[in-house]
């Protein structure tokens, strides 16, 4: 190979090199030729001034001699592999023992390259040169992994921002009307969920509950079940539907909320309970989870198989009606709590939930519900649900 | 698990041929290899879901946009021999209501040759 194109043609920009060597002859003519390129040379002439000096001055390379008294140079390069706020340090061994086992001893031990004593300077210059280009590419790497951590927090704080105020649009549990008792669950998934559910005041003697689900995760369906909670709000219901009538209330949703691009949707149901005529009336929307627990014991899962909401802007949804009486108990819920695997994969599944709920029977309500989500997280083995979790327990004391 | 798509020219339409899971992570894998067979002009996709182990809510809803997008487009969607588990989470979200369910090709072709 011709010496020309090895030739090192770079011009160096004012990086800065350290030199830790014990030997001043060698240290100092290494160090005038570097300056002569246009390098920052700083000078230690032993590992622990090299080490303090590294700490404090962060050059973009290291020239560190192989023996030196004290702290030899692979003891140096263990000691910044370890620290990690030295760890990325390009580190240039030099030896004039240039054998293959010790060469693959200093890699093994922290050094990023090798420089024999008898380097030409042309071969110098140019191994400096890469140090400083892989250098810069760590560099690179740092500023942009810090860069991306410092937006990913700034995300993550937008979203608990947005989760508390979805959460703020939750009831609170508690008397909800006179002689209806409501206690609720709501576990969102990332923070941010789709699930939401609430109650809506027509007069003395009804009131309406809801529980919708957005299909997907984070904050598209959360954005999409704020804006049709807003939909839901009497007010408005008022105004677009004209009805207390769970079923028009949902057809007529259907035809505000259609699928979007993505093929996402709602499934939800809604109930109407008509305090002094002890009825509760009720639609869904492809939504199965909601039962009724009656004071004499029997529980019914009362959803029919119908379409979610936006399959088919045709569908007219119906309302069923059944007589209530105090005691019963009506328990709204996302398909999150039951739908959890174990770690085989097999799903916990209405049939667990429905058992459990069996088992704690006239049990308050908070008991009921905790005791639910307790053994859901038995059943996943761990807190984390995979999908949002939400339910509404409500009591009919009917006084 | 990943999704494996083939599709196979019948007389009047085309079948899909989908093995996998019809889920959220298969979501562009589903919706490319149907927006493709659309764009070719085809009224009738079927969907053959023998292989299909699972689907979640973003499947359902991605089958219920395909067959928004080809009723759009004069066309219609049928589906053949869906997995019991499969089966029993449509008939829960009624999908064969918009997506008629068939145990075979034969009668697929034919539930379309019905409607023309």
């Amino acid at each position: 190979m011709p010496s020309t194109s090895v030739e090192p043609t770079g011009q160096a920009t004012g990086q800065t090199v350290l030199i830790i060597d014990d030997e001043p002859t060698a240290r100092v003519a290494l160090a005038a030729r570097l300056k002569r390129l246009g390098y920052r040379v700083l000078q230690a002439d032993d590992g622990k001034a090299g080490l303090d000096m590294l700490r404090r001055e962060r050059p973009d390379l290291t020239i560190l001699d192989w023996m030196m008294p004290e702290m030899d140079g692979p003891s140096f390069c263990e000691v910044v592999r370890q620290d990690p706020a030295l760890l990325s340090s390009q580190i240039l061994m030099m030896t004039s023992n240039d054998q293959p086992e010790q060469i693959a001893e200093g890699l093994a031990r922290g050094a990023d390259d090798f420089l024999s004593k008898a380097a030409s300077k042309y071969e110098i210059t140019a191994r400096v040169q890469a140090g400083i280009r892989a250098a810069g590419l760590i560099k690179r790497l740092e500023d942009v992994t810090a860069e991306i951590r410092r937006k990913q927090d700034t995300l993550e704080r937008e979203l608990q921002s947005a989760a508390r105020y979805v959460e703020s649009l939750l009831p609170v549990s508690g008397t909800i009307s006179p002689g209806v008792e409501m206690v609720r669950v709501y576990r969102p998934s990332l923070g941010l969920g789709g699930d939401l559910f609430n109650v809506v005041s027509w007069n003395h003697d009804l009131l309406g509950l809801y529980l919708l689900d957005a299909s997907g995760h984070g904050v598209s369906p959360a954005l999409r079940s704020a804006s049709f909670a807003t939909f839901l709000r009497r007010e408005s219901l008022v105004r677009h539907v004209g009805s207390s009538d769970p079923g028009a209330i949902l057809t007529e949703a259907n035809k505000h909320f259609p699928l979007t691009e993505n093929g996402h949707y709602f499934t939800i149901v809604f109930a109407t309970l008509d305090i002094r005529s002890q009825t509760l009336s009720y639609a869904t929307a492809g939504h199965s989870g909601v039962f009724l627990h009656r004071q004499s014991g029997e529980i019914c899962w009362i959803a029919k198989p119908n379409l979610p909401l936006g399959f088919d802007p045709s569908t007219v949804y119906g309302t069923d009606v059944l007589s209530i009486e105090p005691g019963d108990r009506l328990y709204l819920l996302s398909d999150g709590l039951y739908e959890v695997p174990d770690a085989t994969g097999d799903l916990w599944g209405q049939d667990r939930l429905e058992e459990v709920v069996r088992t704690l029977g006239r049990r308050p309500l908070p008991e009921v519900l905790s005791g639910a989500v307790n053994e859901a997280v038995r059943w996943l083995g761990h807190e984390q649900f995979p999908d949002d979790v939400a339910v509404m327990g409500v009591e009919f004391t009917g006084c | 698990m990943a999704m494996q798509t083939k599709e196979r020219s019948v007389a009047n339409g085309v079948v899909l041929e989908l093995a996998g899971d019809l889920t959220y992570a298969n979501r562009e894998q589903f919706k490319t290899a149907v927006e493709a067979i659309r764009q070719k002009g085809c009224r009738h996709l079927i969907l053959n879901m023998a292989e299909v182990r699972f689907v979640d809510s973003s499947g359902l809803g991605l089958l219920a946009l395909v067959s928004q997008n080809f009723k759009l487009s004069q066309g219609k969607v049928s589906m053949l021999k869906p997995q019991s588990y499969v089966r029993e989470i449509m008939s829960l979200a009624n999908i064969q209501k918009l997506i008629p369910v068939y145990d075979n090709e034969q009668d697929a072709l034919a539930g379309q040759q019905k409607a023309a």
